[in-house]
């Protein structure tokens, strides 16, 4: 993705600062979350989150099905603020600065922040109209600069071969794995610091999630990444970082090494045993 | 033991055939009820149709003293009260439809959507009684000479009397009567749409407009296109609202404003007169087959619409997996 960030730095087209560097590394954490407790209605899901995303690194959450690991992501880019009934105490501190606050932007938010979700879900639009979406919406008309932008972004998701003489055809005729990798060159068009992926390898063919694995793995020099998964061999070996979710608390949180070999809660371990 | 769950098989099935066959007679006599409707039609329109050939449809006279028969003006009407009904429609119900679907608080959705739902149901000469009570003293008082005032020289704006019945005061009682059905298909097909796909919109940043223009329009439009040729045939065969506002004479309207006649509303008025004479009898039903004609062409088409949504639906689960 460097070398789009060049690109469009030399275009000098960059109204909507869709390109923030990510060559200013000092801090070193990239998401803070801090106290934070989440309610559908009366139903508190999420209790007393605390925990931080490193920049650069991968992330895995863990935990059983309807543990919150879904609404904790959905807390991460707002998407719950379309949730009715829904409410939020605590704070997310994206790059030191707290998302819920009322100065920020949630389309600037969203840009920075990009999200894959389980099931493919490309747009009633054309390959090429799927990844140039994020960049129309957020207000750039160059239509070279799109054209190159959508091919790099399609290539760097191991896509661009595959669909290169299908780029005008409906997203809805490629095959499952390479839509979700479309929605994933989508995600990434509008260059993002952080890709949230919930379950991203859910319902795809080994093959299509060995290929989508392999992306994530190379996404960590550009990205900070967070990622549902279910798979727990999956998670040990693409993740700096897991955490294991149950009953909407955070029973633990560490280096994924320390987590699979030395997990402290006898919970995490029961987990992690069980499944293995 | 054995022998009577034999008999109760025997009877059940013997139960089960009898019943498929009460059900077959029915869907027979519908079919029969469709073929004597079409035989009927074209047999008594047989010497009206061989007569004035496929003159008839350009004839602007409609002369039964002379025997001298044409459907240009009520061709000329019932087109002219569809399509501007449907300039009215197409818009308010799109923007009802949307509004309920994507902008409507939950607690006013179901409430809405109720009485959209009545008001599909009320009878459509309520409509017309309706529109003779307000929209026509509203159209003679404020719109025609408002209109006379200041359109007077845009020939089709032309108000020719000030009266308030005509083409454009049926249009917007048949208009009113069109929306519930395009509003009340758009919400549905709107509400087809996967909210993943929606949510992945929302999720790059895009604005709820932005989700409706470039996820949710581009998802259903077959299905609203259904539901608009759906209110074309609602709006073509239209016939008591119509009698009571469009002025019935047979003329082509040469504006809006103008009195005319449509297909529907001239059988409904005249065709228990028209016995008197074979031919002004036989060229009524001429009329009849030409406004079935109408509405069969625009059942097909809206069919096979229909249908292309069903299966589009369907091949999109299929990639879309869980
Ligand atoms: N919109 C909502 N309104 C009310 N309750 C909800 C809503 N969404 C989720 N929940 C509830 O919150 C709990 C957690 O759901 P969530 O989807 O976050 O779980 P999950 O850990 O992602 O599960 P899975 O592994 O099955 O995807 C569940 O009990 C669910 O029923
Ligand atoms: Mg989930």
């Amino acid at each position: 993705m460097a070398d789009i960030d060049k690109n469009n730095k030399n275009n000098n087209i960059d109204k909507n600062n869709i390109d923030n560097a990510i060559d200013n590394n000092k801090e070193e954490i990239k998401i803070e979350v801090k106290n934070l407790n989440f309610y559908y209605g009366d139903y508190h899901l999420l209790k007393d989150i605390n925990l931080f995303f490193k920049k650069n690194s991968v992330c895995t959450i863990l935990g059983p099905s309807g543990c919150g690991k879904s609404s904790f992501l959905r807390t991460l880019n707002r998407m719950n603020d379309y949730t009715e009934g829904s409410k939020l105490k605590g704070e997310v501190l994206l790059d030191g600065k707290n998302i819920y606050d009322k100065s920020i932007d949630v389309v600037e938010l969203r840009r920075n922040v990009g999200m894959v979700f389980q099931n493919p879900n490309p747009f009633p639009k054309t390959v090429f109209e799927n990844v140039a979406f994020g960049l129309k919406i957020h207000g750039i008309r160059n239509k070279q600069f799109i054209a190159e932008r959508v091919e790099k972004c399609l290539k760097y998701a191991g896509l661009f071969d595959e669909v290169k003489d299908k780029l005008h055809k409906n997203a809805f005729s490629l095959s499952g794995g390479q839509q979700q990798r479309l929605c994933i060159a989508r995600a990434i068009a509008t260059n993002p610091s952080v890709l949230l992926m919930d379950e991203p390898t859910a319902y795809l063919d080994p093959a299509s999630t060995a290929t989508i694995l392999d992306l994530i793995a190379n996404f960590k020099k550009f990205y900070t990444i967070i990622i549902v998964s279910h798979n727990i061999q999956q998670a040990g070996r693409i993740s700096d970082y897991s955490g294991f979710f149950l009953n909407g608390e955070l029973i633990e949180f560490s280096k994924s090494g320390d987590f699979f070999t030395r997990p402290k809660d006898k919970r995490t371990e029961n987990f992690i045993t069980n499944r293995f | 033991m054995a022998k009577l769950n034999q008999k109760l098989k025997l009877k059940l099935k013997y139960k089960d055939d009898l019943f498929k066959f009460i059900l077959s007679i029915f869907i027979f006599g519908i079919i029969l009820i469709f073929i004597t409707v079409v035989a009927i039609i074209i047999y008594y329109s047989y010497p009206a149709v061989s007569r004035f050939g496929i003159a008839f449809l350009w004839t602007k006279e409609w002369n039964p003293p002379k025997e001298i028969f044409g459907a240009a003006t009520f061709i000329a009407g019932t087109f002219m009260v569809t399509i501007i009904a449907l300039i009215f429609a197409i818009p308010l119900s799109l923007g009802i439809g949307i509004f309920l679907e994507e902008y409507c608080p939950k607690f006013l959705k179901g409430f809405f959507t109720i009485i959209i739902e009545i008001l599909a149901g009320i009878p459509s000469v309520i409509f017309g009684v309706w529109g003779v009570l307000t929209i026509v003293p509203w159209l003679r008082r404020d719109i025609e000479p408002f209109f006379e005032a200041h359109f007077s020289n845009i020939p089709f704006l032309k108000v020719t009397e000030n009266i308030g019945y005509g083409i454009l005061a049926a249009s917007i009682v048949v208009a009113f009567m069109v929306v519930p059905i395009i509003a009340s298909i758009t919400k549905d097909a709107l509400a087809a749409v996967p909210k993943i796909t929606k949510d992945g919109a929302l999720a790059m940043g895009a604005t709820r407009l932005d989700v409706i223009k470039d996820v949710s329009l581009p998802f259903s439009y077959r299905g609203i296109y259904g539901g608009i040729i759906l209110g074309f045939g609602r709006a073509v065969g239209e016939t008591i609202a119509v009698v009571l506002l469009i002025g019935n004479q047979a003329i082509i309207p040469k504006s809006i404003f103008g009195v005319g006649y449509t297909i529907s509303a001239m059988l409904a008025n005249t065709f228990t007169f028209a016995v008197i004479s074979p031919i002004y009898a036989s060229s009524e039903v001429a009329l009849a087959l030409i406004l079935l004609l109408i509405s069969l062409i625009v059942n097909i088409i809206g069919r096979n619409v229909l249908q292309k949504v069903i299966g589009g639906k369907l091949s999109r689960t299929q990639f879309g997996g869980g």
